[in-house]
């Protein structure tokens, strides 16, 4: 599908200009105040797997402190974008990038940047939880640890505040030391944003976190969104548009690489302004 | 593109729709004929009429709430549910002022009833719904905006009415003075009737272009302005 330079103008500046505007959010999403502040900037960026361009020259500021979903087909170079990032792509031998990516204006993929610093401050959890095969009190203190945190009484507090966050506390907190893998899969989750939380990062990006739950679990993990909402720059992954609409504050919509629309949840829901955008969400798709 | 079963769905809760609305214009026009001959035995076949019409409204709500619940439409799938939705509650008030109007008729009589231009107020009000309608199903938003129009004919046709009655109501009679009161509602009912229409219309072109139209601006200033007339 051709999409043209024009095309990518106009969506890509759906966010700046909402930016400008006051936003109405519907109660529980009053406490996002701070928007409007790009995190991370796009210019031009593009990601390719040797001649294949994955991710086409993206144009697009994603707000500081919004939960951010991106959607599209599978292959359309949503997570490859995600992973782009937090430079998770490096490790793939053909992969490399043109254009910029910025965050906190520094360059993401600049020459000088620490890759370790890097995702201490753009932390990422999967669509399958990964817990270390460690006690659930060490996959949490890992990333600390790793960061030169040796005090015990510190990486205690840095546990419980960590497990708090991810609304897990409750349920580990007697058992601490048992092995992480004894956990269900919801709760493996939590722990893994408890493990991305550890290390203090600004933004967090989920890849799919919710595609191997169940309901409950799936609904647990939403619960936290909407409690880290505000607090951190959230991108999220996800096949689900129900979890997309309920859970995020802008959308982007990905479709063979290019980034056909970013605009306000409730705007890309209710009233798309691309066609493609539309048949895509209604199932229109042929 | 073949159309998917959800699609399919859509469709047919709007042919209900439409369904609907040719009962409820029908009854409509039986009312105004009734009116038209002072006739009070078509009464109760009207109100049958629209206890079926109530019953449709109350079936095609429960099938669009369902729709909603077990499909989750987004983007122009949802505003052509909520459009329906919203539409079929105008429908069904539109039978119940139809009903109103040949309530009122036991208590006028033809001749009184002659010097108002009801025939012509009800003809607008069945067109403007009917063209509410059909914007509906053509997604036509030139002609959901001439049914807004329109109805500022109607209005004014209200308000010369209103002049009439205020008028006529000071040199009349205690039999004359009821019967102007009951002339009034009567308008009221029909101009109501037009107002849902451009309720319908205004309905249909959020449908359309996402963009809510209601209480536009300037809406709370023609309001004043009317009155002043």
């Amino acid at each position: 599908m051709q999409i043209t330079a024009e095309k990518k103008e106009s969506t890509t500046s759906v966010a700046t200009e909402s930016s400008k505007r006051e936003i109405f959010l519907p109660p529980d999403r009053e406490r996002v105040r701070e928007g409007g502040t790009p995190h991370v900037s796009a210019k031009n960026f593009s990601i390719f797997y040797g001649n294949f361009e994955a991710v086409k020259k993206v144009n697009a500021d994603i707000l500081s402190k919004y939960v951010t979903a991106i959607i599209g087909p599978s292959g359309c170079g949503k997570s490859t974008f995600l992973r782009g990032i937090n430079r998770m792509n490096d490790l793939i031998p053909s992969c490399y990038t043109t254009g910029t990516l910025m965050c906190d204006g520094e360059d993401i993929y600049g020459r000088y940047t620490d890759e370790v610093q890097l995702r201490k401050k753009i932390g990422m959890v999967f669509q399958k939880p990964n817990p270390f095969p460690k006690s659930i009190f060490d996959n949490i203190a890992y990333g600390p640890r790793l960061h030169g945190v040796k005090d015990k009484k510190t990486l205690e507090e840095l546990v419980e505040k960590s497990l708090r966050k991810a609304a897990l506390w409750d349920e580990v907190k007697d058992r601490l030391e048992r092995n992480a893998l004894g956990l269900s899969g919801g709760q493996q989750q939590r722990l893994c944003v408890a493990r991305t939380l550890a290390v203090d990062p600004d933004i967090l990006l989920l890849d799919e976190p919710t595609s191997a739950l169940d309901p409950k679990a799936t609904a647990k993990i939403e619960d936290l969104i909407e409690e880290l909402r505000g607090s951190y720059t959230i991108l999220i992954v996800t096949h689900n548009m129900q979890q997309a609409s309920r859970v995020s504050d802008y959308t982007m919509f990905y479709y063979e690489g290019d980034l056909i629309e970013y605009a306000p949840t409730k705007q890309l829901f209710t009233n798309p302004k691309d066609q493609v955008t539309e048949d895509y969400i209604t199932g229109r798709f042929s | 593109m073949a159309e998917r079963p959800v699609h399919e769905h859509i469709k047919d809760l709007s042919n209900s729709m439409v369904i609907l609305s040719d009962k409820v214009l029908k009854n409509f026009s039986l009312a105004m004929d009734a009116l038209h001959d002072c006739d009070n035995l078509s009464c109760a076949q009207i109100k049958l009429a629209d206890g079926e019409i109530d019953a449709s409204e109350v079936r095609l709500e429960e099938q669009c709430l369902i729709f909603l619940a077990l499909q989750q439409p987004v983007a122009k799938d949802l505003r052509v549910i909520i459009t329906i939705l919203k539409i079929n509650n105008d429908l069904e008030r539109i039978g119940d002022l139809a009903v109103h109007v040949v309530e009122r008729i036991p208590e006028v009589n033809s001749d009184f009833v002659a010097q108002f231009d009801f025939q012509k107020m009800g003809a607008i009000a069945k067109e403007m719904v009917q063209k509410s309608i059909q914007a509906f199903v053509n997604r036509d938003r030139e002609l959901a905006e001439e049914v807004v129009e329109m109805d500022e004919e109607l209005d004014a046709m209200h308000r010369g009415v209103f002049k009439k009655v205020s008028t006529g109501i000071r040199s009349a009679d205690v039999n004359e003075t009821t019967q102007f009161i009951v002339s009034l509602s009567i308008s009221r009912y029909i101009e109501r009737i037009g107002d849902h229409a451009t309720r319908i219309a205004r309905e249909v072109l959020y449908m359309i272009t996402g963009a809510i139209v209601r209480h536009s601006e300037g809406s709370f200033e023609k309001l004043i302005e009317s009155l002043k007339d």
